[in-house]
C-alpha cells in the first residue's frame, strides 16, 4: 500500500517548491492546519497527512506494535518523505508531532531543512526536577475520559453544520468529523504520547528549529517549551500571545507570521 | 391583567440564573465572564472567584483538561459547536461532578469580542448507568473467554507412540472470544485417537456456546462408531435440527496408532498438512465437502484415508494461521508448507511455535488454532 492512501496525503502548491510537511497532534487530523497551510501554498509544496488510525488514513494499516512508540510514527514521516521524494523539508509539527519530527530528523538529518515545533513537550509526566505538568494519575484520568466519551462517540463527533455561518465553505467538509477515531486507537495513541520520554533525543538534532510556545498551555506549559529550546542545539523560541494548546486554530495569523519570520531568517 | 414591562425581563433573568442546566460564558481563550446560579450551586464555586480569574478548562479534572485541549477546543474552533462531551468538573470541595457539556462559539467582529457559551448538564446518574453498561460488556467478554478456556483446557491424550501438541491464540484486536476450537481424545483404549479442529461462525458468548454444543455432539457421535463422513452427516442433522453451528467448518480425523491409517473428512475446512519422513510436506485434498448445515443434511459427505508411515506428522489448523490481511491464502499455505519442511525434524511443539512466530502479531485479527500430531519414528 502506498503512503498516499495509508496516510491520506494531500498536496497543495507548486511541486517544485520547497516541501513543507505538516503533522497533526493527538486528537484530530490534518484539518488542524486548515487556517495555516494556505499562507504557504503559493511558494511551497505543502504536504498534509493523517497519522495512521486518524482522520481519513487507512485504519486497517494501524498496528499496535508498529505504533507502540513515537518512533513508529517517525518512520511513517520518513516513508512519506521517501515516497514523495521530499528533500530540504520544512517540517511543521503540532503537539506530540513536534517530537515525532525531532525523532525523524534525528534518524535522517539530511532530509530536513528546518523544524517548526508548535507546543512541543518531550515528556508530559513530572520526573524529579523536571516539570512536565502531569502525574501518572492524570494520564489515567485522560484514558478514563476517552472511555467515557466512547458511548457518545458517534453522536459527539458526528458532523455538525451548525454555527458556521461565518464560514459556509466548511459545511461540505464537515461531513467528515475531524476528531473521530476508534476509541481503542485513541487510547493507545494517548498512552504512547503521554507516557513518552524523548528528552534525550533533543540534543541529537542540529536542524535549525523554532519552538512556538503559547501562553497558559495546559498540555505543554511554558517551562517545557523553554526546556526544549534549551536542549535543542540550534533553536529559536517565540512566545505567542495566543493561549491554549492549538494556536494553529485559535491564532492562525500569529502562528503563520512567526513561521514566516523563521523561514526568512 | 397586564404584566409590568420589566417582569418579562425578570423572567428571562430568572430563567438564565435558575435554568435546569449550568451555564458558563467565556472568552475564546476560556476565561470565564459569566456563570449562572445553577452552576454555582452544583459546583460550590462562587462567581466572584471565577469571573475574569479562571478559565473553564481549569475547572476540569486533569484528564478532562487534556481531552478539552486536544479534542474539544479544536472541534469548537473548526465546527463552531460541540455537543454532549463527557467531562468531570472539580467542585469547590474537590469532589468531581460528571457532566455533559454543549458549547456554541460566537465568533467576534469589530464591535464585540468572540464568546463561547457552554451548557453544563449534571450527568452523575447517567455516568453511573454508563459505567454499569461498560462493566456489563466487559463481564460478558470475560464470561465468553472463561467459557472458551474451560472447553479448550483439559489434558491432551498421550502415549509413547505419539507426540501431540496444540497452539491456540485468540484474536488480539477486539475483546470478544472468537470461534476457533480443537479437541483430541481416545476413541478406544489407546488404539485410535480422534482429532478435531473447527471454526464456528461468530464471536463472543454465542460462539463459545455453539462451540461447546458442536464439540459435545461430536464426542457423543464418535462413541457410536461412525466413520468420519457418516459422523459429519449426523452432525449436519444435529445442526439443522437444533439450529446450532450452521456454516461452521470442521476437520474431523481418526488416527490409528497401530496401522498409521489416517481417516478424515473436511467440512469446508482447510486441508490437513501431511509431512512424511524424507518427503516434501503436502496437503491432503481428499474428503472434502461443504461447511456444516450449508444445505441442510443430504448425506453427501465424503472422507479419505491416508496411510501414515512411522515418523509422519499431521497438522490440522484454522484459517487464521494461513490467511490474514497481508497474505493471500495460497501464499499462507505455501509458507506453512515450507516452515514444516524446514522444521520437520524438531519436536511438534517447536514446529508449532515456529509456525506461530512467522504470523505477524498485529496482522492477526482472527483466532489461530493449530494441532500437530506425530507418530513416533521407527527405532
Amino acid at each position: 500500500m502506498g503512503v498516499r492512501t495509508r496516510n491520506h496525503v494531500v498536496e497543495h502548491g507548486p511541486q517544485d517548491g520547497q516541501p513543507m510537511l505538516f503533522a497533526h497532534g493527538f486528537g484530530c487530523d490534518q484539518t488542524m492546519w486548515r487556517y495555516v497551510w494556505p499562507a504557504f501554498a503559493e511558494d511551497h509544496r505543502v504536504v498534509l497527512f493523517d497519522h495512521v488510525g486518524f482522520g481519513n488514513s487507512d485504519h486497517s494499516a494501524w498496528d499496535p506494535h508498529r505504533y507502540a512508540s513515537l518512533e513508529g510514527y517517525a518512520e511513517d514521516i520518513l516513508e512519506i518523505c521517501r515516497q514523495l521524494d521530499l528533500g530540504d523539508v520544512v517540517f511543521v509539527g503540532h503537539s506530540v508531532s513536534s517530537m515525532i519530527g525531532v525523532l525523524a530528523a534525528a534518524a535522517e538529518p539530511e532530509r530536513f531543512a528546518r523544524l517548526v515545533l508548535v507546543g512541543p513537550s518531550p515528556r508530559y509526566i513530572d520526573d524529579e526536577d523536571y516539570v512536565g505538568g502531569f502525574t501518572r494519575d492524570d494520564i489515567d484520568g485522560l484514558l478514563q475520559s476517552l472511555e467515557s466519551n466512547y458511548l457518545g462517540w458517534s453522536s459527539t463527533m458526528a458532523p455538525m453544520i451548525m454555527g458556521n455561518e461565518n464560514r459556509p465553505e466548511l459545511s461540505e467538509e464537515l461531513t467528515n468529523s475531524f476528531c473521530r477515531t476508534d476509541p481503542e486507537i485513541a487510547a493507545h495513541f494517548a498512552r504512547v504520547t503521554f507516557l513518552s520520554d524523548n528528552r534525550d533525543d533533543l540534543s541529537r538534532v542540529a536542524t535549525p528549529s523554532l519552538v512556538l510556545q503559547c501562553a497558559e498551555d495546559a498540555i505543554a506549559p511554558e517551562a517545557v517549551g523553554a526546556y526544549v529550546h534549551d536542549r535543542l542545539p540550534n533553536s529559536s523560541y517565540v512566545a505567542l500571545n495566543a493561549t491554549g494548546h492549538c494556536p494553529n486554530l485559535s491564532a492562525p495569523d500569529e502562528t503563520v507570521a512567526s513561521i514566516e519570520a523563521f523561514l526568512a531568517e | 391583567m397586564s404584566r409590568e414591562p420589566d417582569s418579562l425581563e425578570n423572567t428571562g433573568e430568572d430563567l438564565f440564573e435558575d435554568a435546569p442546566c449550568g451555564h458558563v460564558s467565556t472568552r475564546l481563550d476560556g476565561t470565564i465572564v459569566r456563570i449562572n446560579r445553577t452552576f454555582e450551586e452544583w459546583t460550590g464555586l462562587a462567581r466572584e472567584e471565577l469571573m475574569e480569574a479562571r478559565r473553564f478548562q481549569d475547572l476540569l479534572s486533569p484528564g478532562g483538561r487534556i481531552y478539552y485541549e486536544t479534542h474539544y477546543a479544536p472541534l469548537l474552533h473548526m465546527q463552531g459547536s460541540v455537543r454532549a462531551v463527557a467531562v468531570e468538573i472539580v467542585r469547590a470541595d474537590g469532589s468531581r461532578m460528571p457532566a455533559l457539556i454543549n458549547s456554541t462559539l460566537r465568533r467576534g467582529d469589530a464591535e464585540r469580542p468572540g464568546e463561547v457559551w457552554t451548557s453544563v448538564f449534571d450527568a452523575t446518574d447517567r455516568r453511573g448507568y454508563e459505567d454499569e453498561l461498560l462493566r456489563a460488556s466487559k463481564r460478558e467478554q470475560e464470561v465468553g473467554r472463561r467459557l472458551q478456556r474451560s472447553m479448550l483446557s483439559g489434558a491432551l491424550p498421550s502415549a509413547s507412540e505419539l507426540e501431540l501438541d496444540v497452539v491456540y491464540r485468540p484474536a488480539e484486536k477486539g475483546m470478544e472470544v472468537g470461534g476457533d476450537w480443537f479437541d483430541a481424545f481416545w476413541i478406544d483404549d489407546g488404539g485410535t485417537i480422534a482429532l478435531v479442529v473447527g471454526d464456528v461462525v461468530g464471536h463472543g458468548i454465542d460462539a463459545a456456546a455453539t462451540m461447546g454444543q458442536v464439540r459435545s455432539a461430536i464426542r457423543a457421535l464418535v462413541s457410536t462408531g461412525l466413520t468420519p463422513a457418516a459422523l459429519l452427516e449426523r452432525l449436519d442433522e444435529y445442526a439443522w435440527r437444533h439450529q446450532v453451528g450452521k456454516m461452521s467448518t470442521i476437520v474431523f480425523a481418526e488416527l490409528s496408532l497401530g496401522t498409521g491409517a489416517f481417516r478424515f473428512a473436511c467440512a469446508g475446512h482447510p486441508p490437513p498438512l501431511l509431512a512424511f519422513p524424507g518427503q516434501e510436506p503436502r496437503f491432503a485434498w481428499g474428503g472434502r465437502s461443504a461447511p456444516l448445515d450449508a444445505y441442510g443434511f443430504d448425506g453427501s459427505r465424503s472422507e479419505a484415508v491416508e496411510s501414515l508411515p512411522q515418523g509422519s506428522t499431521v497438522l490440522l489448523y484454522t484459517d487464521g494461521l494461513v490467511e490474514h490481511r497481508a497474505q493471500r491464502l495460497d501464499d499462507g499455505m505455501e509458507r506453512m508448507r515450507s516452515v514444516v519442511a524446514a522444521h520437520h525434524s524438531k519436536t511438534v511443539s517447536t514446529l508449532l511455535s515456529r509456525l506461530m512466530r512467522d504470523v505477524p502479531d498485529a496482522e492477526h485479527g482472527d483466532d489461530i488454532c493449530a494441532l500437530a500430531v506425530r507418530l513416533a519414528p521407527a527405532d
